[in-house]
């Protein structure tokens, strides 16, 4: 059974887009969708609503920046400093490569970002090379590789 | 003789140190009694009331006044209505003695209170009517004659006549000290068998310091006869004291035996000299001569005193006046230039538009601002490497002290060079911060002194001074001093300065609160990027995305038209996103820190000629790239992306012809690297050059040439921040040429 791949997305275009780019890269894994910060760590940490959910962490977590009520910054801090949750890649997921968060994103041990290009073939390319790097090759120990796909690099 | 200069000095400070106020002796053209008040018993006298009155003078000594005087309750009585504050000797009138060979004859009395003892002097009465009635309409008279336009060099001179007509001198003159302390003679009076002596200087050795004093506190002093002889007091010591008798103020002090030579070097037997105090300080003298002894009746000398007063009094007023007028010119045209720089905004800048006001107002030849590295002279300076000197020099110096120097020979020893084009220099520093100063020059002025003989005194072997023989003219060309700048020019300075800090203050206060604006509004431009880089992001991506979708989903379902539409959509949203894009990076350009390195241009040339390639491979392209190009020291990733914008635009915009030249090439210029694209496409119409470089400025329409007018905004925005500038030429068809140019970086 493979892992599964987290993606976590308030916006409902993006998340469609996405989803059709993962759809595309033909992975196999299956795609679990959290609309914010809050829920995806219920998720990680099985509580709440996720509190019955099988064990095991994701294959890999494809994390939006900015999100409602528990931002992307946060949850990847609260991965970094839960022992269970630390190895899973994080792959942060922006707007603009201007954005001063990636920083602070950098700081926290991301292990990679992708700035969603406007140009969707551009978007596919980046996630399934992204998915199929974490996805299949999985194990690497976190924060040993930072890859960072620009668009048109 | 020759002197070595330590003798004379030597000699000069013996001379002063003579203590001239306690000579122990009178001269003898009247007697002295010195009074124990409290006991009224005379305790001191002099010993000459043998010749007066026929008196031994121990016989004196101890004697009750009212066994001296006759009528010794009206003489009491008169005594003590005797001013307090009054030092000078004080008429009370005449008086009888009791004993003696004069007995009864009337005698002037004199008195004075002093060195804790009552000094009454005596001399022959006068006609006392014959006084009032001559000297009261002659002093009315000189008076009267005083207004306001008279010159003080007018009223010395009618003041001299009067004081020659009062007293029958046969030379009187008037001589003003310097502010070395020489005496040149401005007013003159004489009988025809005197030398005149008008415009002569008195070198200040002539009137020792302590002279000086005496002149201050006792404005009149009389020697009748340079020939006389002293007449000591018995005994020889102030009883009261036990010291000698100190007869500052006394009319029959005797003088200094070095003063009677000197008076007999002049052929002068006779003499008189009048103070003029202005604001407490010895201004000048009235001197009195005459070849022959003179007697000076008391109230001839009455006269001349209240002369001097008034003399010195109108004096005071005149300069005090002629200051206060100076000082407005002064502070009008102070006023002037501040206006000028109000106006401007800028210290130097106001100054520019003023020169003559800046040059006059304190009568320089030249001048000169240094702020920063900027030098503006005007008139007549030094070369401008002396000039900077020079404020180096003075950078040194207390920053809040004016400095003036009316021979920089002599007071900047380390700046030789600059004695040769100026002798006078006024500087003030004009910035707190800064060495910032405006400095006046004026130039050498040489100066023939008329010296009153060669002012060398002599001294005798005895290590003490003897006076010169001879008052020939002796003139002396003084060289290196220019016009010596007034305490006035210095106020006036002083004033600027205090005017030009507070708007240099003021601009600086405007400058920090302008910071702050622009800080804030700063920061909200880093927020409005953020947001546009968010929010108007997404929805382009959304558009694009879905619009590529559906092509990929439903495209076989559409018509051309509708494929067409499609396409468009996300043609237009890419395009959108590159402007966001574009503009964003932008808006960075002005935010982020400048890393300064060397840069090779050839080689940022030749990068970007090789990442550009696929834009006009297909296409005829000549490169013109002078070889070599400048290594400037900038910001590599920057000027990279400047150099990107500017070629890509020549490869663009030459896109029709064939073949296309792009040329790149530089010269130096003022200190500048200005480095040239040139290309010989489309060009532009220079009526919009001014908007060339603006953001969201297009010169051609998007079917011609697509873009989203930021390329040239950055361009500048690069540049700018490189403290450089940009500009292009071009002409609608005949190809363009942009030009940048950066300072030279050390």
């Amino acid at each position: 059974m493979l892992k599964p791949i987290l993606l976590v997305e308030d916006n409902p275009n993006d998340l469609e887009l996405t989803l059709v780019a993962l759809e595309r890269s033909q992975l196999a894994n299956e795609v679990i969708v959290l609309r914010d910060g809050a829920e995806a760590l219920d998720y990680l940490l099985r509580r709440n609503h996720h509190h019955d959910r099988v064990a095991g962490n994701p294959a890999v977590m494809l994390l939006d920046l900015k999100l409602p009520k528990v931002d992307g910054l946060e949850v990847l801090k609260v991965i970094r400093e839960t022992e269970e949750l630390r190895s899973i890649p994080v792959v942060m997921l922006t707007s603009s490569r201007e954005e001063p968060d990636l920083n602070r994103a950098y700081s926290l041990g991301v292990n990679a970002y992708v700035v969603k290009p406007v140009e969707f073939k551009e978007f596919v390319s980046a996630i399934s090379d992204l998915g199929v790097f974490w996805a299949v090759l999985n194990e690497p120990p976190p924060g040993s590789l930072r890859l960072a796909r620009r668009p048109g690099s | 003789m020759t002197l070595s200069d330590d003798a004379l000095k030597g000699a000069i400070e013996h001379c002063a140190r003579e203590p001239i106020q306690i000579p122990g002796s009178i001269q003898p053209q009247g007697f002295l009694l010195v009074v124990d008040e409290a006991a009224s018993t005379v305790i001191q006298v002099s010993a000459n009331v043998r010749d007066w009155l026929g008196l031994d003078p121990q016989a004196l000594i101890g004697a009750s006044l009212s066994s001296v005087f006759a009528e010794p309750e009206r003489l009491l009585q008169r005594l003590d209505a005797l001013p307090d504050e009054e030092q000078n000797p004080f008429h009370i009138g005449e008086v009888r003695f009791l004993p003696g060979s004069s007995a009864g004859q009337p005698m002037t009395m004199m008195v004075h209170r002093h060195d804790q003892v009552l000094i009454a002097e005596f001399e022959p009465a006068g006609d006392m009517s014959g006084a009032y009635g001559n000297v009261y309409p002659l002093m009315r008279g000189f008076i009267s004659q005083m207004n306001v336009e008279e010159s003080i060099e007018a009223l010395c001179q009618r003041s001299v006549a009067e004081v020659k007509r009062i007293t029958g001198f046969g030379r009187v003159k008037a001589y003003h000290f310097d502010a070395d302390g020489n005496g040149l003679v401005s007013a003159e009076a004489l009988d025809e068998d005197y030398e005149s002596l008008l415009g002569l200087s008195f070198p200040a050795s002539d009137v020792p310091a302590q002279a000086r004093a005496l002149y201050l506190a006792n404005r009149i002093r009389v020697i009748e006869n340079a020939n006389y002889q002293p007449s000591p007091l018995v005994p020889g010591n102030n009883p009261m004291t036990g010291a000698p008798l100190d007869l500052t103020f006394a009319t029959l002090r005797s003088v200094s035996p070095v003063h009677l030579q000197y008076m007999r070097n002049m052929q002068t037997l006779a003499s008189m000299s009048i103070s003029i105090v202005v604001r407490g300080q010895l201004w000048g003298l009235i001197s009195c001569h005459h070849a022959t002894p003179r007697r000076v009746t008391f109230q001839s000398r009455t006269a001349c005193e209240l002369l001097g007063s008034v003399l010195s009094l109108q004096i005071e007023s005149k300069e005090a006046h002629a200051a206060n007028q100076r000082m407005l010119s002064l502070r009008r045209q102070i006023v002037q230039m501040l206006a000028a720089m109000a106006d401007l905004d800028s210290v130097t800048g106001g100054l520019r538009t003023m020169p003559e006001v800046l040059l006059g107002f304190v009568g320089a030849t030249g001048a000169a601002v240094i702020s920063g590295a900027s030098v503006d002279v005007y008139g007549e300076t030094p070369e401008r490497e002396q000039i900077v000197k020079l404020a180096d020099w003075l950078s040194g110096r207390d920053p809040h002290e004016v400095f003036r120097s009316d021979n920089i020979s002599r007071d900047i020893p380390e700046l030789p060079l600059l004695a040769s084009s100026v002798s006078g220099v006024l500087a003030t520093a004009i910035s707190e911060l800064h060495s910032n100063f405006i400095i006046w020059f004026r130039p050498e002025q040489t100066r023939v002194v008329n010296w009153a003989g060669k002012p060398e005194k002599s001294v005798s072997p005895s290590g003490s001074l003897s006076p010169r023989n001879s008052f020939a003219l002796w003139e002396e060309t003084v060289r290196g001093f220019s016009r010596p700048w007034d305490d006035m020019d210095c106020e006036a300075v002083i004033e600027l300065r205090a005017a030009v800090l507070g708007i240099v203050l003021r601009k600086a206060e405007e400058m920090a609160a302008l910071a702050d604006e622009l800080k804030k509004s700063n920061k909200e431009l880093e927020a409005f990027s953020y947001s546009v880089s968010h929010d108007l992001r997404a929805p382009l991506r959304h558009i694009a995305g879905y619009a590529e979708l559906l092509s990929d989903i439903e495209g076989s379902k559409l018509s051309d038209r509708g494929v067409r539409f499609l396409e468009n959509i996300s043609e237009s949203a890419r395009f959108a996103g590159t402007l966001v894009d574009n503009l964003l990076s932008f808006s960075q350009m002005g935010r982020s820190a400048m890393r300064f390195s060397d840069v090779d241009l050839n080689a940022m040339v030749e990068s970007i000629r090789r990442e550009m390639l696929p834009d006009y491979e297909s296409r005829t392209l000549e490169w013109k790239v002078s070889q070599p190009l400048p290594v400037v020291i900038a910001d590599a990733a920057f000027l990279h992306l400047a150099m990107r914008n500017l070629l890509s635009n020549a490869i663009k915009y030459t896109r029709n012809e064939n073949p296309a030249v792009i040329e790149v090439g530089s010269y130096e210029e003022d200190g500048k690297v200005v480095v040239y694209i040139r290309d010989n496409g489309v060009g532009f119409d220079m009526a919009y050059a001014g908007k060339l470089f603006g953001v969201f400025q297009r010169l051609h329409r998007m079917e011609e040439f697509e873009g989203t007018g930021i390329g040239l905004a950055s361009v500048r925005r690069i540049i700018e921040r490189h403290d450089g500038t940009v500009w292009a030429h071009s002409q609608l068809g005949h190809g363009a040429t942009f030009y940048f140019a950066l300072p030279k970086r050390g």
